[in-house]
């Protein structure tokens, strides 16, 4: 058969459209059957899975403002936001993990940009341009060998990158006894950030084991934050962030237990920003003896 | 007297027929029914009518949550905890447009899957695809933006976090969360503005497309799946 130009395979596409519509079916009832079928199964299941949510959910609690707990599907919801508790908890919807998973992928900060920004800006542009990019005019699959790649491919990067975002990050050791290491270990820091001396293993940002921080540094960074990390100045007072900050450059760069090439820099305030901030910042003899 | 009536039938069928004669409505739906889709298409084809159904499944659930919900900091919270404990069947309504949007998302990858099998955004098609890839994409936009409604621990620091990202893109990335957020951090505005881009701005958005979408569907017609052996021979042309 000799090559077709574009316009003849559009024309002969058309036909076989043509041909096929006149010795098809009425829409009503045959595809009407089929679609009301399906539909009434997927209400079903959204029914279901809510009655199955509401199923498990614990009594309301009587105080104020505080979780209502369920089973395998979630709670009801969780406790009221409160910026200046610190209660944190940054899930995304399933839907999201894969950005998620992406982001701790590329967490460096010279790499942030690739995961945040660069390949989701990719992927939008390849889901719309996506008629432009694939020209073959043939549709069986047999004959569409790059197309057929990538719809095996893009499914199981999305379903990999879904499974590993959708994992709570790992627990790590011990909490040092170390000023600070308790507030770290059981705060917000701990969700995103792997470090040895606190016993956390965090991955969403970058690992503090290894990254040796000066006080100013972890300072504006947990105030400020950066990137994707919040910053905690509505969260946690002066004190507390300095003594964060304090602890994080003390131990940063170094194995568990032992001081950074950082140390120095946080030396004026920290310990004596712990104690002032009391509590579980204070190191963990005097939490137990606070509590 | 009796003689200048038309006949009961007529009778019944009279605003029926005033509103085809002045809409032409009642040809359009004859249309929609009874035009013909290929002998063989599949159950692989009642994805994107399930997804009509869920949207407009979100739309009423929706409407109905707006009746009690207060986008405010100070009482968003109390009015998801009041529909979901105390409100006849809230907890239902509730659960069905969260759930309901989890279901969405499924569909959306399971209807984009069938239509990438079917080679079925090649000619003439591309345009529904395009409409569809927007409308995908609003999709994660509105649960994004109705994630904070409920303005509990997890919703406001997955929020924060989003933002945060969203605010490493060059030049425009600090501009948008600024946007987003009315200001450096989540407020009373905040709220409000994922509220008014929840319910308004982008269903708004979703449902045009939809409908235009729903449009080439009809206008070009499903295709037969490319297994199909209804092929044009010589003498059928
Ligand atoms: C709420 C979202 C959507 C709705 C309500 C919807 C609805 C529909 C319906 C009813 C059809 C008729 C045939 C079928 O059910 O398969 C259809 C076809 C189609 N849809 Fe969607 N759709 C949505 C999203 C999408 C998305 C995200 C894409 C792709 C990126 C897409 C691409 C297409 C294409 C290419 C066709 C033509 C299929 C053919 O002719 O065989 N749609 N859509």
């Amino acid at each position: 058969m000799p090559r077709l130009t574009a316009r003849e395979r559009r024309d002969r596409y058309q036909r076989e459209y043509a041909f096929q519509k006149r010795h098809g079916k009425s829409f009503f009832p045959h595809a009407v059957f089929h679609d009301t079928i399906v539909s009434l199964i997927v209400v079903g299941i959204i029914m279901g899975m809510s009655v199955l949510w509401w199923a498990q959910f614990e009594p309301v609690p009587t105080e104020a403002g505080v979780e209502r707990a369920g089973g395998i599907l979630g709670p009801a919801y969780e406790g009221r936001a409160d910026p200046g508790v610190e209660e944190y908890d940054p899930k995304p919807e399933w839907y999201f993990f894969f950005l998620f998973e992406l982001l701790r992928i590329f967490k460096t900060p010279e790499l942030l940009l690739v995961g945040s920004v660069i390949i989701p800006t990719l992927w939008m542009v390849l889901l719309i341009g996506w008629p432009f990019i694939d020209r073959n005019p043939d549709r069986r699959l047999s004959r569409r060998p790059i197309a057929l790649a990538v719809g095996v491919c893009v499914p199981i990067v999305l379903l990999t990158l879904t499974f590993y975002g959708s994992k709570a990050p790992g627990a790590g050791g011990e909490a040092s006894t170390a000023p600070g290491a308790a507030a770290f270990a059981g705060g917000a820091c701990s969700t995103c950030h792997a470090f040895a001396d606190a016993g956390t293993a965090g991955n969403v940002g970058p690992s503090l084991t290894d990254n040796a921080v000066s006080y100013e540094t972890a300072y504006d960074l947990i105030a400020n934050g950066k990137g994707g990390m919040p910053a905690f100045s509505g969260t946690y007072s002066e004190d507390e962030m300095k003594c964060l900050a304090g602890y994080v450059a003390t131990h940063s760069g170094a194995p568990a237990g032992e001081e950074g090439p950082e140390a120095a820099t946080a030396a004026e305030v920290y310990p004596a920003a712990c104690e002032t901030a009391g509590g579980l910042f204070a190191g963990a003899g005097a939490a137990a003896a606070g509590d | 007297m009796s003689t200048l009536l038309p006949p009961p039938g007529e009778i019944a069928r009279m605003p029926a027929d005033w509103v085809a004669e002045r809409s032409g409505l009642l040809s359009f739906g004859k249309y929609m029914l009874f035009r013909n889709v290929p002998k063989d298409i599949s159950w692989l084809q009642t994805l994107g009518s399930a997804l009509l159904t869920v949207f407009i499944l979100q739309a009423t659930t929706g409407v109905l949550l707006a009746m009690y919900y207060q986008p405010d900091p100070a009482t968003a919270w109390n009015t998801i905890a009041f529909i979901t404990n105390d409100a006849t069947l809230g907890w239902l309504v509730r659960g069905m447009h969260k759930w309901g949007s989890s279901i969405m998302v499924v569909l959306l990858f399971l209807h984009m899957g069938r239509t990438f099998l079917f080679g079925a955004y090649k000619y003439p098609r591309e345009m529904t695809w395009i409409t569809g890839a927007l409308i995908f994409i609003l999709v994660m936009a509105m649960s994004f933006t109705g994630y904070l409604l409920v303005f509990d621990e997890r919703a406001y620091w997955a929020t924060v976090v989003g933002v945060n990202i969203n605010g490493t893109a060059p030049i425009l990335g600090p501009a948008l969360s600024y946007i987003l957020m009315v200001g450096p951090e989540i407020s009373t505005h905040t709220l409000s503005r994922f509220y008014a881009l929840h319910m308004l701005v982008l269903p708004g958005a979703i449902g045009g497309l939809i409908a235009l979408h729903m449009l080439l569907v009809v206008r070009l017609g499903v295709t037969s799946p490319p297994w199909s052996r209804m092929k044009v021979t010589e003498g059928d042309v």
